[in-house]
């Protein structure tokens, strides 16, 4: 049986990662049309989402193949253990991500309508 | 006590008792690391809880350790999360590798927050540690996994996941409790 201490507690915890939530959201966005950017320990490559393409990025295990198409983004393969990459299946939306943490990689895709917010002045 | 003096017989008794209960904490540690490992690698054979989310795990192996805190304390639980994270690290062949960092910062976030919880045992129960701390062992493992990759970007995915953890790690508590409540000894808390 749970005691009020434990509800007011996982209420409390609910409450605070729903209130984080947009300030989460809001981390690292940009305007414009939509760009998939995927960043690696070899450089930084920025491709449009709209464009049919395969990339391939040095990672710290070897190589990461991501393929941009039909307006989305995925990982094909990335030799990492778990496959956690590759499993995420492919994303659009901006704000998306996709991390590959043992090969290093950070596929995001930037666009207009980041948390619906046109511009952000810092 | 002033004046007190223990013949070498009754020293002898006293350093043998102590040491009973040290060999007595030791099996039982080693134990409960042997059934978080085995619930490990059960879990790793089943398919993602959330598929939009593969990384999220219900997180089986920390039954064990949230028996450790209750049956014991933080340093019993600590030994038993560190421990099963070594041997499943050198089982699979990625101890040294990012996956580990970023699995130990989400057990040690786990087991600050758990470790604080349990000190207000009439407050708390092990199903809210259980909780939040599986909500810590989310946020722990995205600031592992955003360092490691020099990039914020990676933040977006914590609050949905922290979201879900709650749940998940509500069920790990239930299932500690329920273990815990069927073994002979008397101190398990609030039953």
């Amino acid at each position: 049986m749970l005691t009020r201490g434990d509800r007011i507690l996982l209420a409390l915890t609910a409450a605070l990662l729903l209130a984080l939530w947009p300030l989460a959201a809001a981390s690292g966005g940009q305007s414009g049309d939509r760009m998939v950017v995927v960043e690696g320990p070899s450089g930084r490559t920025a491709v449009p989402l709209g464009e049919e393409a395969e990339l391939t990025v040095d990672g710290l295990l070897g190589h990461v193949h991501v393929q941009v198409s039909n307006h989305t983004v995925r990982v094909l393969d990335a030799g990492c253990p778990d496959r956690i990459c590759e499993r995420t299946g492919p994303v659009s939306s901006p704000g998306s991500v996709i991390a590959c943490v043992p090969n290093g990689v950070v596929v995001r895709v930037e666009g207009r309508g980041d948390a619906g917010l046109d511009a952000v002045v810092r | 006590m002033p004046g007190l003096t223990l013949s070498s017989g009754e020293r002898w008794a006293a350093h043998g008792v102590a040491g009973l209960a040290r060999s007595r904490r030791i099996a039982e540690t080693s134990m409960l690391i042997g059934a978080a490992c085995v619930l490990s690698f059960i879990e790793s054979a089943l398919p993602p809880v959330a598929a939009p989310m593969p990384w999220l795990r219900v997180g089986l192996a920390n039954v064990a350790v949230v028996m450790a805190l209750a049956y014991s304390g933080t340093s019993m639980a600590a030994a038993v999360s560190i421990g099963r994270l070594v041997i499943v690290g050198l089982a699979t062949g990625g101890l040294a590798g990012p996956g580990s960092v970023v699995a130990a910062s989400g057990a040690l976030c786990s087991l600050a927050v758990m470790g604080v919880l349990a000190r207000h045992r009439r407050v708390f129960t092990p199903v809210s540690w259980s909780a939040a701390g599986a909500a810590a062992h989310v946020l722990g493992q995205f600031a592992a996994a955003a360092a490691l990759l020099g990039s914020t970007d990676v933040w977006r995915l914590a609050p949905p996941s922290g979201l879900l953890a709650l749940p998940f790690g509500a069920l790990v508590g239930a299932i500690a409790s329920t273990v815990a409540s069927r073994l002979p000894h008397g101190r398990w808390p609030n039953g």
